[in-house]
């Protein structure tokens, strides 16, 4: 019972970093496709007096990537029905120029205004309009959660650190006599700690399989069956393969540092 | 014959300096000798052996072990310099979770030697202090006589330059504390190396000859 009480009170610690990491990593897969689609639903109208190519446009300002004309005769089109052709065509030629701005990242609304004034200090751009009352305070909203997740899963590993490294301290108390005995022999430290490494990287492999069947559980059979949609639509971002090598490096990552930081805690402590 | 232990003006003090056990101590010790260091209890015995293998600092003077002043040694020379060494301890200080065959191997586990020759080895010396049968027993099955064979064991598997023994029959009857002094006498007449031995007593029936080194009132001073 106090064999199994020690290891999970290293593999649990290590599956909640585990499980922060991989919250992380499904929630940036799912706001990337989520940030896609805001900025594609973004539009930046330019009126110019003449024709202003792509090119142009991004020396003005580099986060500009697509810049659309807007055909003025399906404009004179829509608003001048009953009209002569000569009529249109003289309306036409009267329209100034339209574009539709694409944007290369979802970006800031103070970088959306910086790219709106760039925009206008050229001559020929009459105006520049933008539609996307949702987009500010969907970022807003967005930003804020992204924040609060951040916050939280470094808070959790912070304190799941330091309970992995009591623990180590444990074990390390426990063959404190060996590895002072490999010590007076010159043992270096890495081998002093070799006993440390092993228990601690069999408990990370555990507490790295845990944390993997978990989420394939999630994902393919708690996820279809959950009735939520967003989770129902978005089941391909849960877990995906190559989420678990970087679950076991984490997992390696964080054994090395723990084991290094008890072991190098008090070097001299040969009695 | 050279030099393998000298120690000038050497100082050795616990608690920052507070509780001095031995003041300017001036001795040499050369390879191939055997010495006895007595001296009533607490008087600094074992203090000064745990300085020969750098547990604890001189607080004064120099302590030159295998050509490397004690005194101002880095950790990563003192580790290597310990692999020279062979270390003996009244309370034996072996790994009770190893068997009694890799406890002997220890120094070679270190020193990175590969499987076979410690398997080779541990099976020589195992031999050599009639331990042969014990090999793949656990120290805490075995007497203390049997366990402090081992200690030998340990200490001369790497052919080391000094042996260093801390009260070594302490704990031992007096047919195991003979068979102790019988390897260790063997060990210094066989193959040249210098052994220190911290003890109460210098035994009556050691042949070798040796030197005898007092410490009393904080010095340590040869007794001819």
């Amino acid at each position: 019972m106090k064999f199994i009480k020690n290891h999970l009170m290293f593999i649990l610690p290590l599956m909640v970093i585990l499980l922060g990491i991989e919250f992380y990593l499904v929630f940036e897969r799912t706001t990337q496709t989520y940030e896609k689609h805001l900025t594609e639903g973004y539009t930046m109208l330019v009126v110019s007096k003449k024709p202003i190519k792509l090119t142009h446009l991004q020396k003005l300002n580099p986060h500009i990537t697509k810049a659309k004309e807007v055909k003025r005769e399906s404009i004179v089109k829509k608003v001048g029905e009953g009209l002569s052709s000569s009529n249109s065509k003289e309306i036409v030629s009267a329209l100034p120029y339209f574009y539709d701005i694409g944007l290369d990242a979802y970006l800031h609304t103070q970088e959306l205004e910086k790219i709106k004034l760039d925009l206008e200090k050229d001559n020929n751009i009459k105006r520049v309009e933008t539609f996307g009352s949702t987009y500010n305070s969907s970022y807003k909203l967005f930003s804020l959660v992204k924040f609060i997740l951040k916050i939280f899963i470094f808070f959790m590993s912070i304190v799941s650190l330091f309970l992995i490294v009591k623990q180590m301290e444990i074990w390390k108390y426990t063959h404190k006599e060996r590895m002072q005995i490999m010590e007076i022999f010159g043992a270096p430290m890495m081998l002093r700690a070799g006993v440390l490494f092993r228990v601690a990287l069999t408990d990370a492999i555990f507490a790295t399989l845990f944390v993997g069947a978990m989420l394939y559980y999630v994902k393919f059979y708690w996820a279809p069956q959950s009735g939520i949609d967003v989770i129902m639509h978005n089941k391909e971002r849960l877990f995906a393969t190559e989420d678990m090598a970087i679950l076991f490096t984490s997992s390696l990552v964080i054994v090395i540092l723990a084991v290094y930081w008890v072991v190098s805690s008090n070097k001299r402590d040969v009695e | 014959m050279s030099n393998v232990i000298r120690a000038s003006h050497l100082t050795l003090s616990y608690n920052n300096g507070e509780k001095e056990i031995i003041k300017d101590a001036n001795f040499t010790i050369k390879k191939g000798e055997f010495v006895f260091i007595t001296g009533p209890s607490g008087s600094g015995k074992s203090t000064l052996l745990k300085s020969l293998y750098g547990a604890l600092k001189p607080s004064g003077g120099n302590l030159m072990v295998g050509g490397q002043n004690l005194a101002n040694i880095a950790p990563k020379k003192l580790q290597e310099l310990r692999t020279h060494l062979g270390i003996i301890f009244q309370d034996y200080k072996l790994v009770n979770e190893w068997t009694v065959a890799k406890n002997v191997v220890l120094p070679l586990m270190i020193a990175g030697y590969s499987r076979d020759v410690q398997q080779t080895q541990a099976q020589r010396l195992l031999h050599h202090v009639k331990l042969a049968e014990h090999a793949e027993r656990y120290p805490l099955e075995l007497s203390g006589g049997e366990q402090q064979r081992v200690g030998v064991a340990r200490a001369l598997s790497k052919n080391p330059v000094v042996i260093l023994a801390d009260e070594p029959t302490g704990n031992l009857d007096e047919y195991s504390s003979n068979v102790i002094w019988d390897l260790m006498e063997n060990a210094c007449q066989q193959l040249d190396t210098t052994v220190l031995v911290v003890t109460h007593k210098i035994p009556t029936i050691f042949s070798l000859p040796y030197r005898h080194f007092i410490i009393e009132s904080k010095g340590v001073y040869e007794v001819h």
